[in-house]
């Protein structure tokens, strides 16, 4: 018998106590769903169900046996994964994904260092998604690898090294913060703040304000803009900062010179106090030579082309009482 | 309902969480189901498991609640609150330790309880009540140690280190002490039925859940002066749960389950915690609703 579809209908009847929803779950009919349930009773030599003409009760020796099916179910769809990358990797394909904010520069240089390395051969199918989409795209098991931003959930995945992209600020060249070399967050108090829309990223929404209130600065109003010359244009109207990484400001080393054309200028926060977070990530358990590859290539050209450093020392933590954890 | 779910869902996604939710009314069973059947780390909502097995040994004889239990400072089980806080030894009932677990979460008298009962006999009971996929693996001492371990020399602080955080057994459903949504609000609804328990002890577990002090949760979904909850909440780096009932004064009681993982690794996340009252309020609502 086919021991594994047969333990899938086991615990889909355990789990829906109820052979109609079961049987719906698994897309099929009620009456083989039944019969292989009496198969696998058969097969075991166990009673796995009690059934009353209204509903369905899963046995203590079912009860006892359920944790066990999972397992095996989980150990199998590991071993398919696994066999699909083995497949994969002599067709040569590998599925990943990059964040629409990496800079062209940074694509082509983890392409090169992509097909530089040993994985040569292998065929790169390369996907622009945000942080969001990808992680649908891992429980769907439609994408193997990827470079995510922090924080994310990152349950069930398993990720490289983390690596911050400082971030400075864009503000109007005639602000009085523009005369200085280095800003302090606190120093922008009375602007407001441009930021992508809250619903693109909820969580680094909610970072990036939470560090500027701590560091001092708490914007009256936060303005939704995302294209760099909408932003641009709203920094020059209105009384108004953003944010951007260093490379995505493209000024040269030293000295961040003015941009007279726009009148915008870029300037290092004091203490660099935000960042942009990336890692690799890829599912866990689905990691393989070609993930490895990938993410060497990938954290190799974010240090080189953006400027991305390792992730800071964690700051001091101090748990409250309703944490109810203490290390 | 379909309107409900995708409101808990936003709301979920608002307060950068993934949140499962399973929520009965406990005498028609009427639900509402987002996520209700996926595995979830416990961590001190398990503390609910250990409360009914204490009471089901009380019913049974096995031990009596008022039983003076000697607390000695030395290697207690740590934790911020209760008797896992404080300095010197002390004596308390049964009973009194279980008051400590379930109102502050305390985790030396949580582990004191469960040296007695044994960790068999809290999944003999959870098994018994038909909770399939609810199981203890460790002491809350024992969970605390797996953090301590996977997080490293680098302590408490390297918890806000996504990287750190995906090796942690204690948020892997399969390694730690693990339930459903389901399981959890069936636990509740057989607490409030005394299905679990005889009326008298019944009513002592439902006073203890009664008693939780922690109002950031569950409870803040319920700014009513005439409706009654009881919870127990449950917290590890990125988790936040509670399980609770809520009692309206019409007779309407609800069992609902909230457990969540936060994209944050931060300690400190008022909008996660606010938003477990947020989406058991909508669940509730749509429960109620005519």
């Amino acid at each position: 018998m086919d021991l594994v579809r047969h333990l899938e209908c086991f615990v889909a009847v355990a789990e829906e106590s109820h052979f109609g929803r079961a049987a719906a779950r698994l897309g099929m009919a009620q009456p083989p769903l039944s019969q292989r349930i009496q198969r696998l009773e058969k097969h075991l030599g166990v009673r796995l169900f009690e059934r009353t003409s209204r509903q369905v009760t899963i046995t203590e020796a079912g009860t006892l046996l359920l944790a066990e099916a999972r397992e095996v179910l989980a150990r199998s769809e590991a071993l398919m994964a696994t066999a699909r990358r083995i497949r994969d990797g002599e067709t040569g394909l590998l599925r990943a994904a990059l964040p629409p904010d990496v800079s062209g520069e940074t694509v082509a240089a983890l392409l090169a260092g992509f097909t530089g390395t040993g994985a040569a051969g292998l065929e790169l199918e390369l996907h622009e998604l945000s942080t969001a989409q990808q992680l649908e795209r891992f429980a769907a098991h439609e994408l193997d690898v990827g470079l995510i931003h922090h924080p994310c959930d990152v349950s069930g995945l398993e990720l490289g090294p983390v690596l911050r992209r400082e971030l400075g600020v864009l503000l109007p060249g005639d602000a009085a913060a523009a005369g200085l070399d280095e800003v302090p967050l606190a120093s922008l108090t009375g602007y407001d703040l441009i930021l992508f829309p809250r619903t693109a990223a909820p969580a680094v929404y909610d970072d990036l304000l939470t560090t500027c209130a701590r560091n001092g600065y708490t914007p009256p109003t936060v303005r939704h803009a995302q294209g760099a010359s909408f932003v641009r244009g709203l920094v020059l109207s209105a009384r108004a900062v953003a944010f951007s990484p260093r490379d995505a400001h493209g000024d040269g080393e030293g000295d961040p010179s003015q941009r007279p054309a726009s009148g915008v200028v870029w300037r290092p926060l004091t203490g660099a106090p935000l960042a942009l977070r990336h890692s690799v990530a890829w599912p866990g358990g689905r990691g393989d030579a070609a993930v490895a590859a990938f993410a060497e290539a990938a954290t190799h050209a974010l240090r080189t082309t953006a400027g991305a450093m390792p992730d800071l020392p964690s700051r001091p933590l101090h748990l409250r009482p309703a944490s109810e954890y203490w290390l | 309902m379909t309107d409900a779910l995708a409101r808990i869902h936003a709301a979920f996604a608002d307060a950068g969480v993934t949140g499962r939710l399973h929520a009965v009314d406990i005498d028609t069973g009427a639900q509402l189901d987002a996520g209700a059947d996926q595995p979830v780390c416990t961590a001190s909502v398990h503390k609910l498991c250990l409360l009914v097995t204490l009471h089901e040994q009380a019913a049974e004889g096995i031990l009596d609640l008022t039983e003076q239990v000697e607390c000695p400072p030395e290697g207690r089980t740590t934790g911020p609150t209760g008797l896992a806080a404080m300095l010197d030894g002390a004596r308390l009932s049964l009973r009194d330790l279980a008051y400590l677990m379930m109102s502050v979460s305390d985790n030396a008298a949580a582990d004191l309880l469960l040296g007695r009962v044994g960790l068999d006999a809290v999944n003999r009971t959870t098994a018994r009540l038909g909770l399939t996929r609810t199981r203890a693996v460790h002491t809350f001492g024992e969970l605390l140690a797996t953090i301590k371990e996977d997080a490293g020399p680098g302590g408490a602080g390297a918890l806000a280190d996504p990287h750190v955080v995906t090796r942690l057994r204690a948020l892997d459903p399969a390694r730690t002490n693990r339930s459903t949504p389901r399981d959890m609000t069936r636990l509740l609804g057989a607490v409030w039925r005394d299905e679990a328990c005889t009326p008298e002890h019944g009513a002592a577990i439902r006073r203890l859940l009664g008693l939780q002090v922690w109002p950031h949760r569950l409870a803040s979904g319920f700014p009513f002066d005439d409706v009654h909850v009881a919870g127990k909440t449950g917290s590890l780096p990125t988790v936040r749960n509670e399980v609770g009932v809520v009692e309206y004064p019409d007779g309407g009681r609800y069992a609902v389950a909230v457990f969540t993982r936060t994209a944050r690794t931060s300690a400190l996340l008022p909008a996660a915690d606010a938003v477990i009252g947020t989406a058991a309020r909508l669940a509730v609502d749509a429960l109620r609703a005519p």
